[in-house]
């Protein structure tokens, strides 16, 4: 995996004041107020930036490092009001915060690109808008900050940062500390942004990722009783692509009957679960089955897989999720089940309409090119694996809860010591 | 012989077979100018069509072929890989056959049939073309799923399982479109048609068709309780008189009271048993159909077997017509107006009044123009007799 150059730096401990974070949107006021003054002068600076890089082939050094650390600045202010990162950032962009991007050294790039980057860049700003860091409002990041009201809603429209923070803002004034899943997913949000923003800015020439792989960190994952296998070669049919909505037609239609029947078990396995403490084991099978397949229909609706998915929701499926056995479940857990999925929902319906940019984005490229772009095709998988957490948590086939984190899979463990090995 | 003595009940009808009809001159319903362009119209069109066949028989020709690769793409089973097939090949036929669609969009607008631009004339249909996918999905599951348990006799329970899906269609397609009732005159007049058809009223309801066509047009729709009579709203667009619009009603309301949406479906059922049973033997070679590689072929075979039944549909379909034509005329006691009606076929929908033998065979449904004038004369002819 090559990395992007653009860099996300994460050196954050979770901890979180409770008393800044009651009042975060508050704080942040005179950091929006100067991020938006910042974004005016940007946009003159980008439009200077734009015709010399076309004359020079390059951003003039003084006009990059000022770009940079605005975008360096917006990414503070993204994270500190998405509760990514706990302090309160300093007001000149200045790297170090927890939560930081690094940007390249100004370098030589196509003219062609330089002339084209606005409407390239489009579908990544696209992206970027439904991930939603709060940073993706029309011409640059401040232009969104300039009221709470509108941050939230720009970030509503697809805002899987934004409800991050919400969530996340409810956690911390409970515990003390950011939920690990959730401040991924917002950093992660944020990340990219920054890439789709330095794009734009012609910090660099190269394309954002939207696989969180290229963006920097580690991020963790933790064994689930609900796992994304993911065997997918990138491979499209341009025919299955062009008419992948009329093909998926008949999968939507069994989808939505077996759901009616899925809703009924899930309740009944509810039941089950309250008096034995775990799941039934054919009612487990029937929604193991019904979860998988959602997986699988969503997946190659939305060009996250290329192959016409079966009916049954039978493993095997390039896109697919591994179940656990039924195992024990907390009795408690089970019965506040539906409140306690409430926040699980409205991630994975964020999360869903990131799966449709990405279904929407593909759609085109993988016409094109026969190919679904990795970083788009692992993007959904995300979000297909933590919907795919929600319904097994929903259909109380695991007390587990799904986990935010945009981690394709968990990243590799370091060789253990020699001495570790002896007894 | 059983299937004979069904298609000798099924084409018996009203008008008289002793009838004398006398030929009509085209030169002397619509003036030369006019019929010179509708002439002109239809005669691309019918050329835009046989294109689009032999189009059509080629790609299916080529999918038949190498189609069944197809099913690597499938990671559903064997009726699902089935489906996907299914599915691809009608994807194709569409396909193939936009570039010709393209061309009728842009001679019907040059004609002024239309003022609808290309892009929302090509796609206003997609959730008709969502229901073919799914009809196709559907139909496939079926006869796979017999052809699974009875590789050779499968058809014999498919054909009755169409005919079924037919019906069922039948009832509910009155509410696949969205329509409004008609005023309350229509009304009236339908009722009173009705009644005197000797038929139990059905309601009457208006299809806005105005944003992609100028084309008048109506329609029979349903069976029993829903049945219905649908008249486009370019036909009450102040071009036809209120004589020629109730001679139009007639003409649908007996659609209904001499059972012909029934009737239509007993020849279906009566093409369907030898179509499954030709689409079962020509599969064999391939597996049969409870192969999925053998769906590509069968589509062929279908389409194949559609055009050569063409004749026989149309010549049913214009039987029905004429009939209608001469109920409405018993009804109404308007000659005139369905004469003048019929002459506006021509200077309004472009209808070539008098076209040749092929295109009668191959594309008219319905009698054309110099037919119906000439059936309203005979029945003129005929009640001044009396």
């Amino acid at each position: 995996m090559t990395r992007h150059p653009v860099v996300l730096e994460l050196e954050d401990d979770l901890r979180r004041s409770r008393l800044t974070v009651l009042f975060r949107l508050l704080l942040a006021i005179p950091l929006l107020i100067w991020l938006v003054l910042w974004t005016v002068v940007a946009l003159v600076a980008s439009v200077i930036g734009w015709v010399a890089a076309l004359l020079l082939g390059r951003l003039p050094q003084g006009l990059h490092r000022f770009l940079a650390a605005y975008v360096r600045f917006a990414t503070h202010v993204g994270a500190y009001l998405a509760i990514a990162a706990n302090p309160y950032p300093s007001f000149k962009g200045e790297p170090g915060y927890p939560l930081d991007v690094t940007i390249p050294e100004p370098q030589a790039q196509p003219r062609w690109t330089i002339a084209l980057r606005l409407p390239l860049a489009l579908p990544a700003l696209l992206v970027a808008a439904a991930l939603g860091s709060g940073l993706t409002g029309g011409g640059g990041g401040g232009a969104t900050g300039d009221s709470n009201a509108q941050w939230f809603t720009t970030s509503g429209v697809g805002g899987v940062a934004a409800l991050c923070a919400i969530l996340g803002w409810f956690a911390v004034l409970a515990t003390g500390r950011m939920p690990n899943g959730l401040r991924d997913l917002g950093a992660y949000g944020i990340g990219y942004t920054a890439q789709a923003y330095a794009y734009l800015l012609l910090l660099t020439d190269r394309y954002p990722n939207a696989d969180p792989n290229a963006l920097g960190p580690a991020w963790s994952l933790p064994d689930h009783p609900a796992r994304l296998e993911l065997s997918d070669d990138e491979r499209r049919s341009r025919l299955l692509v062009l008419f992948r909505f009329l093909l998926a037609l008949p999968h939507l239609v069994w989808l939505t009957l077996w759901s009616v029947v899925a809703f009924l078990a899930a309740l009944a396995n509810g039941i089950v679960a309250l008096v034995r403490g775990r799941s039934a084991t054919p009612l487990h099978r029937f929604l193991a089955a019904y979860v998988r397949y959602v997986a699988h229909v969503s997946a190659f609706l939305f060009l996250v897989a290329n192959p016409f998915p079966g009916f049954a929701g039978a493993p095997g499926y390039p896109v697919d999720i591994a179940i656990d056995a039924p195992a024990q479940q907390h009795r408690a857990i089970t019965f506040f089940r539906l409140l306690l999925a409430l926040p699980a929902l409205l991630v994975s319906s964020a999360l869903g309409f990131v799966l449709v940019v990405v279904g929407f984005l593909g759609w085109f490229a993988a016409l094109v090119t026969g190919r679904m772009p990795s970083g788009l095709r692992n993007l959904g998988a995300i979000a297909i694996r933590y919907g795919a957490q929600t319904h097994a948590y929903g259909a109380i086939l695991t007390d587990r809860y799904p986990y935010a984190s945009p981690a394709l899979r968990a990243p590799e463990q370091p060789e253990p010591p020699i001495e570790a090995l002896t007894f | 012989m059983l299937w004979l003595l069904a298609a000798v009940l099924l084409w018996r009808g009203v008008v008289p077979d002793d009838l004398r009809v006398a030929g009509v001159d085209p030169a002397s319903l619509v003036p030369a100018a006019d019929l010179e362009r509708a002439e002109r119209y239809e005669r691309f069109l019918r050329i835009d069509f046989v294109l689009s066949q032999l189009v059509l028989l080629v790609v299916l020709a080529l999918y038949a072929w190498r189609g069944a690769r197809f099913a690597k793409e499938s990671a559903a089973g064997r009726i699902g890989t089935g489906m996907l097939l299914g599915m691809i090949g009608l994807a194709l036929v569409w396909l193939s056959q936009l570039p010709f669609r393209i061309a009728e969009v842009w001679w019907d607008r040059r004609y002024e049939q239309t003022d609808a631009g290309y892009v929302e004339s090509l796609f206003q249909n997609w959730v008709a073309l969502g229901a073919e996918f799914l009809f196709i999905s559907f139909a496939l599951l079926i006869v796979m799923a017999l052809a699974g348990r009875f590789p050779r006799r499968w058809w014999l329970g498919a054909a009755p399982a169409f005919v079924g899906l037919a019906v069922l269609f039948a009832v509910v397609a009155p509410y696949l479109f969205p329509t409004e009732p008609a005023d309350a005159a229509l009304r009236a007049d339908a009722r009173r048609y009705a009644l005197a058809q000797g038929t139990e009223p059905m309601r009457v309801a208006v299809e806005d068709v105005s944003e992609y066509t100028e084309a008048p047009n109506a329609y029979a729709v349903g069976l029993g309780p829903t049945r219905r009579v649908v008249l486009w709203s370019t036909l009450l667009d102040g071009r036809f008189s209120e004589g020629q619009v109730r001679v139009v009603l007639a003409h649908e309301v007996a659609h209904h009271s001499r059972n012909h949406l029934l009737e239509g479906l007993g020849w279906y059922s009566l093409l369907a048993v030898p179509g499954t049973w030709l689409i079962a033997v020509a599969t064999r070679r391939r597996g049969g159909l409870a192969q999925p590689a053998a769906v590509p072929l069968s589509l062929l075979v279908l389409v194949g077997l559609e055009l050569v039944s063409l004749p026989l549909q149309n010549a049913v379909s214009r039987h029905m017509e004429q009939e209608a034509d001469w109920v409405a005329l018993a009804t109404t006691r308007d000659p005139a107006s369905a004469r003048a009606l019929f002459r506006n076929f021509s200077t309004e929908a472009l209808a070539d009044p008098d076209p040749p033998a092929w295109s009668r065979l191959l594309l008219d449904s319905h009698p054309s123009v110099v037919e119906r004038v000439a059936l309203a004369e005979a029945w003129r002819e005929r009640e001044r007799e009396r």
